[in-house]
């Protein structure tokens, strides 16, 4: 369990922007959206690693540099000890077995042109799982794996409801015997009892087959559910990383604090106990000096205007990325 | 409770039907839903998807008319509105029953500015001068928290965020001084944080303009923390009915019940969650006896031959099951 799968070190990723004619006529550089800015986890073996954020945070750009659909600007993901984005790594295809993402939605992210057999098969051939003739039982224990009827395998993607076809991209993902799944919004086009079924669905395989997931979502309940580890992310940074049942029981950061209380609870006597945040995300053009929270923390002093906190361990927490941490735990 | 009963309600819905196609091919979206809101008052509307939800709500404004024929009654001010003409109609929508539509990002059009797109409603609906609209357009602006709403008035769609946008949706909406605000998954494609500023917007203007409001949703945490009654739907009608408290606490209705355990509140971390088993039925062919029936945990044998109907079940509480839950509340005790 302790020795890392993946580690991410020091990862950030901008996009260029275009210069824009007022950029031209104010003698101003092309702006850059800075969606990730200095991201560092480790993904341990057989664990699920939560990643939650809002939108435009840097979540889903997260999962995709892991992946590799995104080269980071500056940093390293090593998988099993070796940056895959050196060039051998590059053209080797194994990792891109071993590391498979699931997308969020399940309308777009299966050819509509080709059946679940053939979607699959293409997997299975592409990475040369087996030989044409173990092809059919493959894809029947597939079906099995993921509870979809055999006659599945001659459906085209429209013939499906949304959870079926996450099932399918998760057989798809599963085809080619990965050791690490990541899960970007899984299930946030799906309705509760579904969720509920795929979410079980993933963590029984996880049991079954050791693997190691990052579970990106927003649906914080969900995300408390399937984690052993969590990372709130904030602005392209990880604000706070820990363990899941101690960051959702007492958050320490004052924007995980503010999150999880805007999460809406099913206890109808709650209501109007809730933390307000104020006003929205800053533009990932635009970040704001020193903490990037500070513009809307409720506990923030002059030295959070101008210093960049570190994520630092915090004793009986996990690590935390504020400058008021230990004084915020009281109030 | 007494002080409610003898109020006259804003708006009386009874036995609304809409089906859309004819013969064979005909659906059954919405079947025999009835509910009233009061002044202030704020409704739940909640259900899976393809429930019937939208389409009850549209099908209270007439906007389901062009595909579908709608049937039963809607109440608003001593008139039908559901067999009011089109062209009457008009002046009721946006003007006195106004609505919010769940995709801040398509239901805007990107061509036109937003102070033009609130001012086109004022225009419809009330008598206003150019120079009055505009203080209430850059008003409303104001009330849904837009910071600098003068200067923003001459911008475009485009340059607002996702949660502007659907303030910006909601400032069109009640710029008119609506008495009945319809909100179909008003914060559905938003991050929670902003979903709950937005939901205090709402909640607010409820209270300070008197306005009753019908909320669609299908996160029962979002009833939780902002409605006062609650209807759950499924398969075109609504199988529970009462205040949030008590159907959130003691959930009755087995479907209610499946709903409340199958999210992940109060469950222990990784172990598996509770779902429905099945799915629910095509509205093409539903079943003669209960809906719900073949998902069931509850079921007998006379919910495979009649169907319930929807009977009072304590106080203000109805059902439509012939085998209510007791004490299996799903809610944190």
């Amino acid at each position: 369990m302790n020795d890392p799968v993946l580690e991410i070190r020091d990862v950030s990723l901008s996009f260029r922007g275009k210069r824009t004619v007022l950029d031209v006529i104010g003698n101003r550089p092309a702006r850059n959206v800075n969606a990730l800015n200095g991201v560092s986890l480790d993904l341990k073996r057989g664990e699920t690693l939560g990643v939650v954020g809002e939108s435009g945070c840097g979540k889903s750009t997260l999962a995709r540099c892991i992946v590799r659909l995104h080269e980071p600007g500056g940093g390293q993901v090593l998988f099993h000890g070796k940056d895959v984005f050196s060039s051998d790594e590059r053209t080797d295809r194994t990792y891109n077995r071993r590391v498979q993402m699931m997308f969020q939605d399940p309308y777009s992210s299966l050819n509509p042109r080709m059946t679940t057999g053939q979607i699959l098969s293409e997997a299975l051939r592409v990475h040369e799982m087996c030989s044409e003739d173990e092809l059919p039982g493959r894809l029947a224990s597939l079906m099995d794996l993921v509870q979809l009827p055999k006659d599945a395998l001659e459906k085209y993607p429209h013939q499906f409801s949304g959870g079926q076809r996450q099932r399918i991209a998760i057989a798809r993902a599963l085809a080619v015997e990965p050791e690490v799944l990541i899960a970007d919004e899984l299930v946030s086009a799906l309705d509760v009892s579904v969720q509920a079924q795929i979410v079980n669905l993933l963590l029984d395989l996880q049991e079954r087959l050791g693997l190691t997931i990052l579970f990106v979502a927003h649906d914080l309940r969900l995300v408390r559910h399937v984690s052993n580890r969590v990372a709130v992310i904030y602005l392209g940074r990880i604000v706070e990383l820990g363990d899941s049942e101690t960051l959702f029981a007492k958050p320490s950061h004052p924007y995980s604090q503010a999150l999880l209380s805007a999460a809406p609870s099913l206890d109808p006597d709650d209501k109007g106990k809730k933390i307000h945040l104020e006003g929205e995300l800053p533009s990932p053009l635009d970040i704001p000096p020193g903490c990037p929270f500070h513009v809307r923390c409720r506990h923030k002093t002059p030295k959070c205007t101008t210093e960049l906190p570190r994520l630092r361990p915090i004793p009986g927490r996990g690590a935390v990325a504020c400058h008021h941490a230990e004084e915020i735990e009281n109030a | 409770m007494t002080l409610k009963s003898i109020q006259t309600p804003l708006l009386e819905v009874s036995g609304l039907c809409t089906t859309f196609g004819a013969g064979n091919a005909s659906i059954p979206a919405v079947r025999d839903v009835s509910f009233t809101v009061n002044k202030g008052e704020v409704l739940g509307l909640v259900g899976e998807s393809g429930s019937g939800k939208s389409v009850t709500l549209r099908s209270i404004l007439g906007l389901s008319r062009r595909y579908g024929t709608t049937t039963g009654s809607a109440i608003w001010r001593g008139e039908n509105i559901v067999e009011t003409p089109e062209a009457q109609m008009r002046k009721i929508r946006g003007g006195e029953i106004a609505m919010i539509f769940q995709e801040p990002m398509t239901s805007l059009n990107p061509l036109l500015t937003v102070g033009l797109q609130i001012d086109e409603t004022l225009k419809a609906h009330t008598d206003m001068s150019a120079s009055e609209r505009k203080k209430r357009a850059i008003e409303m602006l104001d009330v849904v928290g837009i910071p600098a709403a003068a200067s923003r008035l001459g911008e475009y769609p485009h340059q607002f965020s996702g949660g502007m946008r659907q303030r910006v949706m909601i400032a069109i909406a009640l710029a008119a001084r609506p008495k009945m605000l319809l909100a179909d998954e008003p914060t559905t494609a938003l991050d929670v944080t902003i979903q709950a500023q937005i939901l205090d917007l709402i909640l607010s203007l409820a209270q300070d303009f008197d306005m009753g409001v019908i909320l669609v949703t299908h996160d029962l945490g979002v009833v939780a923390q902002t409605c006062d009654q609650v209807a759950v739907m499924y398969a075109g009608r609504i199988v529970e009915q009462g205040t949030v408290r008590s159907v959130l606490r003691a959930p009755q209705h087995p479907y209610t019940v499946g709903l409340m355990r199958s999210v992940p509140e109060n469950v222990p971390p990784r172990t598996p969650l509770y779902s429905i088993p099945g799915t629910p039925p095509s509205l093409l062919s539903l079943p003669s006896g209960c809906a719900f029936a073949a998902r069931c945990t509850h079921k007998t044998e006379i919910c495979e031959t009649s169907r319930p109907d929807l009977a009072g079940a304590g106080t203000g509480r109805s059902v439509a099951c012939f085998n209510q839950v007791k004490n299996e509340g799903g809610a944190a005790a």
